[in-house]
């Protein structure tokens, strides 16, 4: 890892966030034959024609105006959270992005938790067996895995489970109109999320796996696993507790960095399994053509992965002294 | 398989860049062959829709009574056309801005690496997106806009790598005998980078097929052409694709398509890097 100041840091992710943040303004309205003007001009066959609706896009752009002033008003309306009305709906964007959001958390957090595990564990197995069968035969399942698309994996993982084997519901999040005792919700919600969670996580374990195996492989000839095993340690207890332990501290990291990896591959299963959280959302306005959500999912998305990312950056300092430049 | 461990990965990197020579051979075949080989226009409607696979239909048709296969066959030229241009246009510029700045140095230096820095952290996908649907679908789009998020990771390989090569014992001798940059850049600083170029344009390929497949299944490929990822987009639309066997064959040949293209273009990645990186870092 590249050795940067704390302050060189903090200005590098600030910076991000603004481009992000001034992207989101500038892009749309780069955009050759400008598409919000489309959406107004009576001319066009993306015309709007609910006039509500029409008016508050235009009040959101603020057009007529200078783009000085389009941006102060725009960075404003950020900061009281204010990102527009939709299209579609006609319903501010803030309120689908808070519906939907909870969904794509619970889906990127599940999956990044079973990711992480598995890939630690398959990884403190492969190193700790460096170079034998067990470790060939996970690397070669690891790596073919993510490369394997997400949305060709999450499609077979539809056909055989859910309609082939009818182990799992086709699509959604949960069973619609049932009416089921809080406990009962809690197992349809997780009924819901195992296969979409599995799909994503497979391919984010990869990392995982690459990372810790790597770390173990490091500590193999260390001179405390010398003398733990002088000391009659068991293999078990050298293994998990003393290699493992040394080489966690990239792993931790990584589930930040991979947050990135997470986002695109969630974006594509919720598509597949009509998930409704923000990748679906975003599918949804994408054939709506409905801007001010596109923009809303990409900034909630993109702010979400770099502020993860610096705080993992921070957090990564404070756990481990040496990585301080 | 042998059961004593093997210690030198060098004999499996070649059997995989054998392979994924021979895959990205046969894609380039098809691709060229597309007119030859496909038996229908992939746009013209030459059945009913949803005729399964038959003598006349080897896949059978889709929603809309187009040949399967033909579809197949003509989008390996589009994912092609996109990896090429994709790939060649994140070259450049990580070129331009890796290794010119490293050469001049100072501010300038400094600067661009850490706008690298900074575009690093962008997260791709919902940035495309945002772009691939304001700008309207269209491929050019696609080429350009992974060219603009690719070029960081390049740069900055390349930055370093100038950076120890200017330093080196035979560069300082070529200055040294009076040469000027831009002979030195020439005659030195291109053939000892061309590996990593090399390396960078198979990856950034292989990378691009799998983008541009991901945009067209997100409803934003362009819907005049014929590509793996559009026709993904339009199966998984299809009411029921899942139950009738459509799925066997309309989703699984394109998803292959793709997961063997991309594979290809890895296969090759990862089997020409300790070649060339034996030559350079040694």
């Amino acid at each position: 890892m590249e050795a940067r100041s704390l302050p060189g840091s903090v200005l590098s992710y600030a910076a991000t966030l603004f481009l992000l943040v001034t992207l989101n303004f500038f892009l749309p309205r780069a955009m050759p034959g400008d598409p919000i003007d489309a959406l107004l001009s009576r001319s066009s066959t993306t015309y709007i024609d609910d006039e509500n609706t029409r008016a508050e896009l235009a009040d959101y752009y603020g057009l007529d105006q200078p783009l000085l002033a389009q941006y102060g008003r725009y960075l404003g309306g950020l900061v009281r959270g204010d990102l527009g009305t939709s299209i579609r709906t006609n319903a501010p964007v803030r309120d689908a992005l808070r519906d939907r959001l909870p969904w794509s958390l619970l889906l990127v957090g599940s999956a990044t938790a079973a990711a992480t595990v598995v890939g630690m564990v398959a990884g403190v197995h492969a190193g700790w067996r460096r170079g034998k069968r067990v470790d060939r035969g996970l690397l070669g399942v690891f790596l073919g895995l993510r490369e394997f698309p997400t949305f060709l994996l999450g499609s077979l993982a539809l056909f055989v489970f859910a309609v082939k084997l009818d182990w799992f519901p086709l699509a959604g999040a949960r069973t619609p109109f049932a009416e089921l005792s809080p406990v009962g919700q809690v197992a349809d919600v997780a009924h819901h999320l195992v296969l979409p969670a599995t799909v994503l996580a497979v391919g984010l374990a990869a990392g995982h796996y690459l990372v810790m195996r790597a770390g173990v492989v490091g500590e193999l000839g260390a001179d405390y696993l010398l003398l733990g095993r002088a000391k009659g340690l068991a293999e078990r207890r050298l293994k998990y507790r003393y290699a493992a332990r040394n080489a966690l501290l990239p792993v931790v990291s990584l589930s930040a960095i991979q947050l990135g990896f997470a986002i695109t591959g969630d974006i594509l299963v919720e598509r597949v399994f009509a998930y409704p959280g923000l990748g679906r959302l975003l599918f949804e306005s994408i054939g709506a053509r409905d801007y001010p959500v596109i923009q809303g999912c990409f900034l909630v998305t993109t702010v979400i992965v770099v502020s993860v990312n610096a705080l993992a950056d921070l957090l990564y300092r404070l756990l481990d002294p040496r990585t301080v430049g | 398989m042998s059961a004593e461990p093997r210690t030198d990965p060098r004999p499996r990197r070649s059997a995989l860049l054998v392979i994924g020579l021979a895959m990205l051979g046969s894609l380039a075949l098809v691709a060229l062959l597309a007119p030859v080989l496909a038996p229908y226009d992939p746009r013209a409607l030459s059945g009913d829709s949803f005729e399964r696979p038959s003598a006349e239909h080897l896949l059978g048709t889709n929603d809309i009574g187009q040949d399967i296969l033909s579809q197949v066959i003509w989008g390996a030229r589009a994912s092609l056309e996109v990896a090429l241009g994709a790939a060649s246009l994140v070259v450049a510029l990580g070129t331009f801005l890796g290794v010119v700045p490293a050469l001049i140095g100072g501010t300038l230096d400094r600067l661009v690496a850490r706008l690298a820095v900074v575009f690093l952290a962008l997260p791709v996908l919902p940035l495309l997106i945002l772009v691939g649907s304001l700008a309207g679908p269209s491929r050019v789009v696609v080429i350009g806009v992974i060219g603009v998020i690719g070029w960081p990771p390049v740069a900055r390989l390349l930055r370093s790598q100038t950076l120890s090569l200017r330093s080196r014992g035979f560069v300082a001798a070529s200055r040294g005998f009076g040469s000027g940059a831009l002979y030195v850049c020439r005659r030195h600083l291109v053939p000892a980078l061309a590996p990593f170029l090399v390396v960078a344009f198979v990856t950034w390929s292989g990378i691009a097929i799998g983008i541009e497949a991901a945009l067209a299944f997100l409803g934003l490929g362009d819907p005049t052409g014929v590509s793996w990822g559009l026709m993904l987009n339009r199966a998984l639309d299809t009411q029921g694709i899942y139950f009738s066997g459509l799925w066997t064959w309309w989703v699984l040949p394109a998803g292959l398509a793709i997961t063997a293209a991309v594979l290809g273009f890895t296969f090759v990645g990862v089997g020409l890097e300790p070649r060339f990186n034996r030559r350079v870092q040694a």
